[in-house]
């Protein structure tokens, strides 16, 4: 079976900065992979290459059998891409289920349906109680999930989470790692970016570490954050020897 | 779930109806010409501002130069009708189709520019308009173009007997426009601009494609503008480029809309119909004196409601019914 995202050779150069450099990585179908590494390790240039914010310097993207490099990110939102961003982006003079509607309507052109279908959402994620309160008044953990149900609500293959669970309490964060698992058995593929190790690791079935743009080491999650070049990248040379 | 929603809808259209009505009957109670005379503008302006409000107000694009769309409108209708003898109705509609396609062929580069640059942006387009009217011979130049008198018919829209012909298309007018906005403000557009305006990278990544739905609101809104314009001029049977596409007029849209509440279905109708009314009698009552304390007052009252109602006048109404209402 083919992946569903790959990215091929994948450069990203800002003036002389590398952010990416040679980064192949692959998501299956059903997966939730998480993509972790070190401060300016070039995670989040790799995610909005793949969600079509900026096309790359050099290599391509693949998404679902076809070649999506191209394509800006609307279009790759048609195709099947969500994404959340890590500074949350909500539609502040709107209400929580006009932020999902805005979402909805990539597929249901009809408003009475794609009505129905954010409502469907906002019970999915837990907001429906909030529907008709505007986004500006909602706290940070609820506008974190909102980024998550206005993705959802584009119906996506893949979807994208950029540190959706950093900066959250730990009941919020067991809260958000519940969603991120009913997310995936609604058969949807999850790519996350992540910082807080204790939560993601459990959480998901490989996960790939970058460092200075390139791709570490990939592997189960128990077996990379024991890699001494794992540990290195993040706490220096000392610990590395000592582990 | 949705029953709340569904019924403030149907309200909305419920008081517009009722509205419009009233305001029908108006002419029979009032019948002093220069009471008239501001009921056609206030109405005027309404329409102007509600249309103004689709492309700056949802969409967030905040334009001062509909001037253009509005002279363009006018121009268009006495052009087509003092060189080619064609009727201001369809004059009326060819001004409203140019405008719409100015407005998308000035939108392709300009949409690129954000904020602050997009607003420098249309103020100098609509210079740039006013002074080729200016030294356009063959439109009349600085001069102008006097409508020839036909007499009073529908046909050519030419009333000098009486007003009210002119107030009812007025208010034919400003229906359309709220109607146009509560309509598309339900609908794939309405949300696309809401969402383009309030983050255009988010809705670009839940699919919105923001170059197009701008492109979109300009041109509905610079239609319905050119209707307006084209009003105005059959209404004054005069016009010069400084009298119908003067930067005046590009305040006067924006104004009400800012006012009663940017980017809302009712603001600019409560805008209009405070703002212009007392335009006209700040005018007449302390105008004239040569000492512009008339524009004192006026420009005092814009700014006191503007710092006690940031959010314009229609959150008087909106605060009471917060709870339990969509919005």
């Amino acid at each position: 079976m083919t992946a569903l995202l790959e990215t091929r050779g994948v450069w990203q150069r800002f003036g002389g900065l590398v952010a990416n450099s040679d980064v192949s990585i692959s998501v299956g179908r059903g997966e939730i992979v998480g993509l972790i590494g070190p401060n300016g390790a070039g995670k989040s240039t790799l995610f909005n290459l793949i969600a079509g914010v900026l096309p790359p310097t050099q290599g391509s993207i693949w998404f679902d059998g076809e070649d999506v490099t191209a394509l800006p990110a609307a279009e790759r939102c048609q195709r099947g891409v969500g994404r959340t961003f890590q500074v949350v982006k909500s539609f502040e003079t709107m209400t929580v289920i006009d932020n999902v509607i805005v979402g909805a309507l990539m597929r249901n052109t009809v408003m009475r349906e794609a009505r129905r279908k954010a409502h469907e959402v906002l019970e999915f994620t837990g907001l429906a109680a909030r529907a008709d309160v505007l986004a500006s008044d909602l706290v940070p953990a609820e506008k974190r999930r909102l980024e998550v149900a206005r993705a959802l609500a584009t119906e996506p293959k893949l979807l994208l989470l950029d540190e959706v669970l950093t900066g959250l309490t730990p009941t919020e964060a067991q809260t958000g790692v519940a969603l991120v698992r009913k997310v995936r058995d609604a058969g949807i593929t999850v790519l996350m970016v992540e910082h807080v190790m204790e939560i993601v690791m459990p959480l998901v079935d490989r996960a790939i570490v970058l460092d200075l743009g390139k791709v570490l080491v990939e592997g189960k999650p128990t077996d990379v954050v024991r890699d001494p070049k794992v540990i290195k990248a993040y706490l220096g040379d000392r610990h590395a020897v000592s582990a | 779930m949705d029953k709340h929603f569904a019924a403030r809808r149907r309200r909305d259209l419920v008081i517009a109806a009722v509205l419009a009505a009233l305001a029908a009957l108006a002419p029979l109670f009032i019948k002093d010409v220069y009471v008239q005379n501001i009921l056609i503008l206030t109405l005027m302006y309404a329409a102007l501002s509600q249309s103004w409000n689709i492309l700056s107000g949802y969409c967030g694009q905040i334009s001062l130069g509909h001037a253009l769309y509005f002279g363009i409108g006018a121009y268009t209708t006495e052009l087509l009708f003092t060189k080619f003898g064609v009727l201001p109705w369809f004059g009326m509609l060819a001004g409203g189709v140019i405008a719409a396609v100015i407005a998308m062929g000035l939108g392709y580069p300009f949409f690129r520019l954000r904020g602050h640059y997009f607003v420098i942006a249309t103020i100098v387009i609509a210079e740039i308009g006013l002074l080729l009217f200016q030294n356009w011979e063959w439109a009349g130049a600085a001069m102008g173009i006097t409508i020839p008198v036909r007499g009073d018919s529908w046909l050519k829209f030419q009333f000098m007997r009486s007003k009210l012909p002119y107030f009812y298309f007025a208010l034919v007018l400003c229906s359309v426009a709220w109607f146009v906005t509560w309509w598309l403000e339900d609908s794939k557009w309405g949300f696309w601009w809401r969402a383009v305006k309030d983050n255009p990278e988010a809705a670009e990544s839940l699919g919105v494609v923001v170059f197009n739905s701008k492109m979109g609101a300009a041109a509905v809104s610079a239609f319905l503008v050119a209707i307006g314009g084209a009003f105005y001029a059959q209404f004054l049977a005069y016009i010069d480029p400084e009298s119908v596409m003067g930067f005046q007029f590009s305040l006067l849209m924006a104004l009400p809309a800012v006012l009663g509440g940017i980017g809302t279905l009712w603001g600019p109708v409560l805008g209009a119909a405070i703002l212009i009314p007392m335009t006209e009698l700040t005018r007449s009552y302390i105008g004239g004196s040569g000492r512009g304390v008339d524009l004192i007052v006026y420009g005092a009252l814009i700014v006191a409601i503007s710092l006690a109602l940031p959010r314009g006048l229609v959150s008087l109404f909106s605060r009471s019914k917060a709870k339990g209402a969509t919005r």
